[in-house]
């Protein structure tokens, strides 16, 4: 363990400081319309946010829309192969180009007048264009591209800030934490093809976070019907290693909760899987499709790191700043919408390289737990709604995130390291909260 | 219609009004009694026709995992059906037509109100279910419900639909 010292989460005399108190936070930041107007200017159309998955749009024409921030913009690949982003507004008089979720297209055409641009985004089409001046010049009149667009592993990103640093900079250590949702696969491909839950709280957005210390209480009734499914579930299952006692994520020296600097964290529960790789070896076996899983996870990654992988299970269990989460079967994109209404996007990643029933049985699991009518994300969203209402009592707006303060520790790679239940993942948001919303 | 014909439809009707009432007053106990032992639970996410084998939905559950989500909802820690959610619906528009293997299969409407927390949502789309004949009465081998709003956003819907 290195004990160097760990940064106070803001500086005396930056913007934040005036809702920042030690290791405390006005919870005006989660209620104030003006503060979540600046959220839109200092971070939503500041930094880098999560867009589309290269597999939304495998082939020539195929679209999705998305916003950043309130702004509209389309990622799609173009007929010559490539993925472009571009503002969902018309050059024309600004209308939306595109009004639906996602699709394939050769055009894009504003319905408006029918100025029609193709799916590299050139505008190829203006009804009646004998009636303009000479000056009128057309080749500059394409869809205005997302000022910068790049991916890390299939995950495209993309920001309206020219000046923002390079996505590699931006993503930092929890670049390499990618790998280990993605070399789930065999094959190394997530498949984000298997539709989108759609969710929505009334709450703000910088309460989806990574947190450790809610479980027991929140998902109790989950982890109930888990220990009652345990029982009845693979009767085959080497009874030895299935009833051997293990550790809980709280008590194991071998999961902590990470901040991985820039606003990125972790519940960093690698090693602790890894500890139990005969449990989820064994586990896996017995899933329907889980031996051909096995065998392929050996054959492309060798049986050590192979098997590795299979007890991590695909799932770094990682947030990264500001809307992007990774967590067991599916990837997430946070959408806010108002300050105190927020959209999350779901999407189940199916792994390249098994067997369709393998697949399924990570669609049955996520929808059931993470699915609007599933067994724990509608808790967590019903928490986050009392959270609203109990913030509007602001006799004493003071919340407490310090949690672990005492015991959290600065690791070799300069990430900061708590147990799973410390608040070290609010602390990791509320400190690049205050450093962009500071900046000048 | 011959009277047989219209004694079926009748008797589909009262069994489809029937599980409207128990699910409407959160009798999630009386609700599970009118399944049969094979019975599916199908809310599609996306689209009405999303094949749940390549496809995220929002229920796609076998009687054992039905038995799960009412005893979850029966318990105290189902925190987003506490307070539960109230709930009037009504079923109509209802079609019958024979169905594989002697069973009946129910094509329905339904819009929703659900009022919780002082907030109301509403709620509506269709029903298709697959009867099987026990006696005089029915039972649930397939339910799927194609909700209007299966591509929206949408809250939490942990009630039963």
């Amino acid at each position: 363990m290195l004990t160097q010292q760990v940064e106070a989460l803001c500086r005396p005399d930056d913007w934040a400081a005036q809702f920042i108190r030690g290791d405390r936070v006005n919870s005006e930041i989660y209620t104030s319309p003006a503060i979540f107007e600046r959220e839109m200017q200092k971070i939503f159309y500041a930094t880098w946010l999560y867009l589309a998955h290269e597999s939304e749009i495998p082939k020539p024409g195929d679209f999705v829309s998305r916003t950043i921030g309130r702004q509209p913009v389309i990622i799609v690949r173009g007929d010559d192969g490539v993925c472009r982003a571009v503002m969902n507004r018309c050059r024309h008089r600004g209308a939306l180009i595109c009004e639906v979720d996602r699709g394939n297209q050769s055009h894009f055409r504003c319905f408006y007048h029918g100025w029609t641009y193709d799916n590299t985004g050139t505008l190829v089409h203006i009804p009646k264009d004998d009636a303009y001046p000479d000056d009128f010049d057309r080749e500059s009149l394409g869809l205005t591209p997302l000022p910068q667009l790049d991916s890390y592993r299939g995950f495209i990103f993309g920001t309206v800030n020219p000046n923002a640093v390079p996505l590699r900079d931006h993503l930092g250590l929890a670049a390499a934490k990618f790998d280990y949702m993605i070399d789930a696969s065999p094959t190394g491909e997530l498949l984000l093809d298997a539709g989108t839950h759609k969710t929505s709280f009334r709450g703000n957005w910088k309460f989806v976070g990574m947190d450790g210390y809610h479980p027991p209480v929140v998902h109790q009734s989950a982890f109930e019907i888990f220990r009652r499914n345990a029982a009845k579930e693979n009767p085959n299952v080497d009874s030895a290693v299935a009833q051997a006692p293990r550790k809980t994520m709280n008590d194991s020296p071998l999961a902590v909760s990470r901040d991985l600097l820039h606003g990125h964290a972790m519940l960093d529960v690698i090693p602790h899987r890894i500890s139990e790789r005969d449990f989820h070896l064994e586990a896996t076996r017995h899933m329907p499709g889980g031996k051909e899983y096995i065998e392929a996870m050996y054959a492309a990654y060798g049986p050590e790191r192979g098997g590795d992988l299979i007890a991590i299970g695909g799932d770094p269990h990682l947030g990264v700043w500001p809307n992007l989460q990774m967590i067991n079967q599916h990837v997430r994109m946070v959408v806010p919408v108002a300050v105190d209404r927020t959209d999350v996007y779901l999407f189940p990643a199916r792994l390249g390289g098994v067997t369709d029933e393998f697949n399924d049985i990570r669609l049955r699991k996520h929808e059931e737990f993470y699915g609007p009518a599933g067994f724990g994300q509608p808790d967590d969203t019903e928490i986050f709604e009392r959270n609203t209402d109990g913030l509007q009592a602001v006799v004493n707006p003071w919340i407490d995130i310090s949690r672990g303060r005492n015991r959290e520790y600065v690791d070799r790679d300069g990430s900061i390291v708590g147990k799973i239940p410390d608040e070290v993942p609010q602390r990791a948001q509320m400190r690049e909260w205050a450093r962009q919303m500071s900046a000048s | 219609m011959p009277t047989e014909t219209l004694d079926l439809q009748r008797a589909v009707e009262q069994f489809l009004f029937r599980e409207a009432r128990l699910m409407d007053t959160n009798d999630y106990k009386g609700w599970l009694e009118l399944w049969a032992d094979e019975g599916m639970y199908w809310i599609p996410c996306n689209a009405d026709d999303a094949d749940p084998h390549h496809n995220v939905a929002i229920v796609y559950e076998n009687r054992g995992q039905i038995e799960d989500r009412v005893w979850r909802l029966s318990g105290l820690h189902a925190h987003a059906q506490r307070p539960k959610s109230r709930l009037t619906r009504v079923v109509s528009n209802v079609e019958v037509e024979a169905g594989a293997d002697g069973t009946v299969v129910a094509h329905s409407a339904f819009v929703l109100c659900e009022i919780r927390k002082n907030e109301a949502h509403f709620w509506a789309g269709r029903n298709m279910h697959v009867l099987e004949r026990d006696g005089d009465d029915f039972r649930i081998v397939l339910k799927k419900v194609m909700l209007t709003n299966n591509d929206t956003v949408m809250p939490n819907m942990t009630f039963i639909v």
